[in-house]
C-alpha cells in the first residue's frame, strides 16, 4: 500500500536511558521519558496522561473525576490526569489496555489547570481528535495553540473496561487487583500477576471483546502524532519511534542530544519495520471491509463512513 | 420652534438602540429619549420551570460583554432563594472571575470611546486601528489588557465569555497551584499596563474636556462644560462585587425599587423634522420619518426611590469613595480609575485563594419559593437578578440589568447638550443594550399598559 505508516521524518528503535524509569514503563519508556524531558526543558508545562486509581488516590487534584467516592473506582480503570513532575509521570506510566478519555481533559488543562503548553498522549483516534480540535476549535477557545507535543501510540484496537474485566477475571482467571502488567505481543495477550504468575491468551479469544467502534479505524501508527511510538517492530524492552512533525523532530533532536534515549537503526533490529507494515496493512484491510460493509448496512441508508 | 432629530442606530456600543432628540434652534437638546430597539429576549420567560442549574447559563447568554456578571448574579439569586451559603474559596474564584470581566470590558470600552477623542495637542481624532504611533502602542496595550482579563476569566471561570465553572452552591472546580501562579503573574503584568492605560485615558479625556468645540462629521460643535450633567443620583451595591438578600445588611433594598413602562416615560409619536446628512455613518434619519419612542422602546424604566438613577463606575466611586465629578468626562474618568482598583483587588483575591480548598457547599437545599435577589457590579453597573426557587424548579426569574437603569438617566443627561454630542454622552455609559431589552409586568394594574405595547 505504501501510506500505511504515514508521513515521518525518521524512524528508530529506542529505549530510555533511565533505568529507574524503565522499571515502570511498558516497553522502551518512550512516552514517559519524552514527557519527563519536555517538562524539564519547559517544552511543555504539563502533560495529559492515562493514570489509575492509585495515582488518583495520591494526587486527587490532578484529575477532574469526582473524588467523593474512591471505592467506586475499579482497578485498571484509566483516569486521565495532568502531570507536572517526573514523579507524577512515573506514577502514571504503563499501558492500561482500555480507553482513557485523555481528550476530555484537553480544555480543562488550559482552564483550571492553567497550562500554556500541553503535552498529550493518545491512541491514533485521539490524535485525530486533537488535530481536529486544533483545526475546528468549536467550544475549544484558545486550546489549539496550547498543544505543544502530541505523542501517539500504536493501536490495533482497544477494549472497553468490561472486556478487560472479563478477559482478566474469566479467561485469565486472575483478580484485576492482582495484575501487575498487561501486554499484547507475539500474537498473544499477556497478563502478569503480582505474585509472578503469567497467563497468555491467544488473540483469537480477545477479538470478540474489542470495541466495535475500533473496526472503522484506518490508522495503526498514529499518523497525526508529532511523535508516535509502540513496541511493534522492536526487540523486547525497546520501542519503535516515528518522528513525524517539525515539533516532533525538534523535541526528539533535543532529547537525543540530552542523552535521554539509546537508539538502534530500525533496519538493524528484528522484526523491524516489516512487521509494523504488515500489521498496519492487516488493520487497514480488515477495517476497510467494515467500512464497505457499512455502506450496505442499515435500512435504506448506509451508515456514515467516518473517512468521508 | 423645537425640531426633532433621530440618530438611529447609535454606534460603537453593544446592542441596538436609537436617540430621539427634541432640539431648539441652536441645536441644543431640550428633551432626549434614548431607547433600546433590540427585540425582547424573553430570557426571564425561558427560565420559568427550568432547574436553577440551567438558568444562570441561559441568563449569561443574553449578551457576550458582561455574561459573567449575569451568570454570577443569576447563580447567586438562586442561592439567595434556596438560602445556600458557599465556601470562601468559591467566593474568591467568583470575585476573580468578575474582576477579570471588568478589566476586559473597560479595555474594550476604551476602543469604542477613543474615536470621539483627540490626540492631546493636535486636531487629530484618535483612530484606534491605525498603525501609527502613539495610538498603535495604546491599541496593543488595550488588547493585552483584554487578553489578560479573558485569560484570568478562563482559568477562574472555565470560559472567558460564558463561564462554565460557577454552579449553584459554589464552583465546579478549584484551580490548580500552577493556574493560581499564572493568574497572579497575569494580574501583575496587567497592573503595570493598567497604570499606564489609565493615565493615558485620563490625559486624553482631560484634553477633550478643555476644548471649546469638537468636530462631528465636519461640523464644528461647541462643547458645553456641563456635558452629560444630570441630577439623578447614584446606585451601587458594592465597590467591587455585589450583594445579595442572604447578607445581614444587604446594600440594595427591593422595597425601594419600582419599575415603570416606557409608555409612561418616553415621548409619543413624532415626525423627524431635522436631518443632517453629514452626521457620521450615513447621516441621521430622513426628514418626515415617523418615530415613536413610547411604543418602540423595548425596556422597562426601573426606579429607585421613585427616580431613575445612574449605575456604573462613577456610581461605585461616588457611593464608596466620594468621587464627585459630574458629567460624561467625570464618568469616563471614574471608569479609568477602576482599572488599577480592579487589578489590586484581583491580586488580593488570588493571594487569599487556597487551591486545595473546598469550592462546593456541603448542603444545597431544594428551595421553598422564597424570593431571593443578588446584585453583581457588572462593568457598566449594578446587575440585580431576582429569583424564586421551589423544589429545585425556578418559579420566577427577573433581571434588572445595568443599562436598563441607565436608559432613563442618560435620557435626562442629554438635556442641554448639542444634539451632535448625544452619542458621546450615551457612550459614556458604556451601554450594553441587549441585556437591557426585556419587559416584565410586576403589578397587576399595569398589565393594561403592557398589552397596549404589544398591540
Amino acid at each position: 500500500m505504501g501510506a500505511e505508516l504515514g508521513n515521518y521524518k525518521s524512524c528508530v528503535s529506542a529505549r530510555s536511558t533511565d533505568k529507574e524509569l524503565l522499571k515502570n514503563a511498558q516497553d522502551g519508556g518512550i512516552v514517559t521519558q519524552l514527557f519527563a524531558f519536555a517538562l524539564e526543558e519547559g517544552i511543555i508545562d504539563g502533560a495529559i496522561v492515562a493514570a489509575n486509581k492509585e495515582f488518583y488516590a495520591k494526587y486527587p487534584s490532578k484529575c477532574i473525576q469526582d473524588s467523593s467516592n474512591l471505592d467506586m473506582i475499579e482497578p485498571w480503570r484509566p483516569i486521565p490526569a495532568i502531570v507536572n513532575t517526573k514523579a507524577e509521570l512515573l506514577a502514571a506510566a504503563g499501558t492500561k489496555y482500555n480507553i482513557s478519555p485523555n481528550v476530555a481533559l484537553l480544555k480543562e488543562a488550559t482552564r483550571s489547570f492553567g497550562l500554556d503548553k500541553i503535552g498529550i498522549v493518545g491512541t491514533p483516534c485521539q490524535m485525530q481528535a486533537v488535530r481536529k480540535a486544533q483545526l475546528y476549535p468549536v467550544g475549544l477557545r484558545n486550546v489549539g495553540a496550547s498543544i505543544s507535543l502530541a505523542v501517539g501510540i500504536f493501536c490495533m484496537e482497544n477494549f472497553p473496561y468490561q472486556s478487560i474485566l472479563q478477559l482478566v477475571e474469566d479467561h485469565a482467571a486472575m483478580k484485576l487487583e492482582s495484575v501487575k502488567k498487561m501486554e499484547i505481543g507475539k500474537g498473544k495477550f499477556w497478563v502478569y500477576g503480582k505474585r509472578g504468575q503469567v497467563v497468555q491468551l491467544p488473540l483469537k479469544i480477545t477479538h470478540k471483546y474489542e470495541q466495535p467502534g475500533c473496526h472503522v479505524c484506518l490508522d495503526y501508527v498514529a499518523n497525526l502524532g508529532d511523535i508516535s511510538t509502540g513496541s511493534v517492530g522492536s526487540p523486547d524492552g525497546w520501542s519503535t519511534v516515528f518522528v513525524r512533525s517539525k515539533i516532533g523532530d525538534s523535541v526528539w533532536g533535543k532529547a537525543m542530544a540530552a542523552g535521554c534515549f539509546e537508539t538502534q537503526p530500525i533496519e538493524k533490529v528484528k522484526p523491524g519495520l516489516e512487521l509494523v507494515t504488515k500489521l498496519a496493512n492487516e488493520k487497514i484491510t480488515k477495517n476497510k471491509k467494515t467500512l464497505e460493509g457499512r455502506a450496505t448496512f442499515g435500512v435504506g441508508k448506509a451508515l456514515r463512513n467516518p473517512y468521508i | 420652534m423645537s425640531k426633532v432629530v433621530e440618530i438611529s442606530p447609535t454606534t460603537r456600543h453593544e446592542g441596538h438602540s436609537k436617540l430621539v432628540l427634541k432640539v431648539d434652534d441652536q441645536g441644543i437638546i431640550e428633551k432626549g429619549n434614548w431607547c433600546s430597539i433590540t427585540p425582547v429576549r424573553g430570557v426571564e420567560k425561558l427560565a420559568v420551570g427550568k432547574t436553577p442549574e440551567q438558568v444562570p447559563k441561559i441568563a449569561s447568554r443574553v449578551c457576550g460583554i458582561c455574561p459573567i456578571a449575569h451568570c454570577l448574579a443569576a447563580t447567586e439569586a438562586m442561592e439567595a432563594s434556596i438560602k445556600c451559603e458557599i465556601p470562601n474559596d468559591a467566593k474568591l474564584l467568583r470575585h476573580i472571575l468578575q474582576l477579570a470581566n471588568r478589566l476586559h470590558s473597560h479595555a474594550l470600552h476604551n476602543i469604542l470611546t477613543l474615536p470621539d477623542m483627540y490626540i492631546p495637542g493636535t486636531e487629530t481624532k484618535i483612530n484606534p486601528f491605525t498603525s501609527e504611533e502613539p495610538v498603535r502602542s495604546v491599541a496593543k496595550r488595550i488588547q493585552r489588557l483584554r487578553e489578560i482579563g479573558q485569560t484570568v476569566g478562563q482559568i477562574a471561570g472555565g470560559e472567558a465569555i460564558h463561564p462554565s465553572n460557577p454552579r449553584i452552591g459554589g464552583m465546579y472546580r478549584n484551580c490548580s497551584e500552577q493556574a493560581k501562579t499564572k493568574m497572579y503573574d497575569l494580574a501583575k503584568e496587567g497592573l503595570t499596563l493598567a497604570h499606564a492605560q489609565s493615565e493615558f485615558m485620563i490625559a486624553v479625556l482631560r484634553n477633550y474636556q478643555k476644548r471649546d468645540w469638537v468636530d462631528v462629521g465636519g461640523m464644528k460643535v461647541p462643547l458645553p462644560k456641563t456635558l452629560g450633567y444630570h441630577d439623578q443620583g447614584y446606585l451601587a451595591t458594592h465597590a467591587f462585587y455585589g450583594s445579595s438578600s442572604l447578607e445581614e445588611n444587604p446594600s440594595w433594598d427591593i422595597r425601594r425599587f419600582k419599575e415603570a413602562r416606557p409608555y409612561d416615560w418616553y415621548m409619543g409619536e413624532m415626525e423627524v423634522t431635522l436631518e443632517e446628512p453629514k452626521y457620521p455613518i450615513g447621516g441621521t434619519t430622513k426628514m418626515g420619518t415617523k418615530t415613536n419612542p413610547q411604543m418602540e422602546a423595548c425596556t422597562g424604566i426601573p426606579m429607585y426611590d421613585g427616580q431613575p438613577i445612574e449605575v456604573g463606575p462613577r456610581a461605585r466611586l461616588a457611593v464608596y469613595r466620594g468621587f464627585d465629578e459630574k458629567g460624561t468626562i467625570g464618568q469616563q474618568i471614574a471608569r479609568q480609575m477602576e482599572y488599577q482598583d480592579c487589578l489590586y483587588e484581583m491580586i488580593d483575591c488570588i493571594d487569599e485563594l487556597n487551591p486545595n480548598g473546598k469550592v462546593v457547599a456541603d448542603y444545597i437545599p431544594d428551595g421553598d419559593g422564597t424570593l431571593g435577589w443578588a446584585s453583581n457590579e457588572a462593568p457598566r453597573g449594578t446587575d440585580v437578578h431576582l429569583a424564586r426557587v421551589k423544589d429545585w424548579k425556578v418559579q420566577f426569574f427577573s433581571m434588572l440589568v445595568p443599562t436598563t437603569w441607565n436608559f432613563a438617566t442618560c435620557s435626562k443627561a442629554l438635556e442641554g447638550a448639542p444634539w451632535q454630542l448625544a452619542e458621546v454622552i450615551m457612550r459614556g455609559y458604556d451601554p450594553c443594550v441587549s441585556c437591557a431589552t426585556h419587559m416584565i409586568v410586576v403589578d397587576e394594574d399595569k398589565k393594561i399598559i403592557a398589552q397596549k405595547l404589544i398591540q
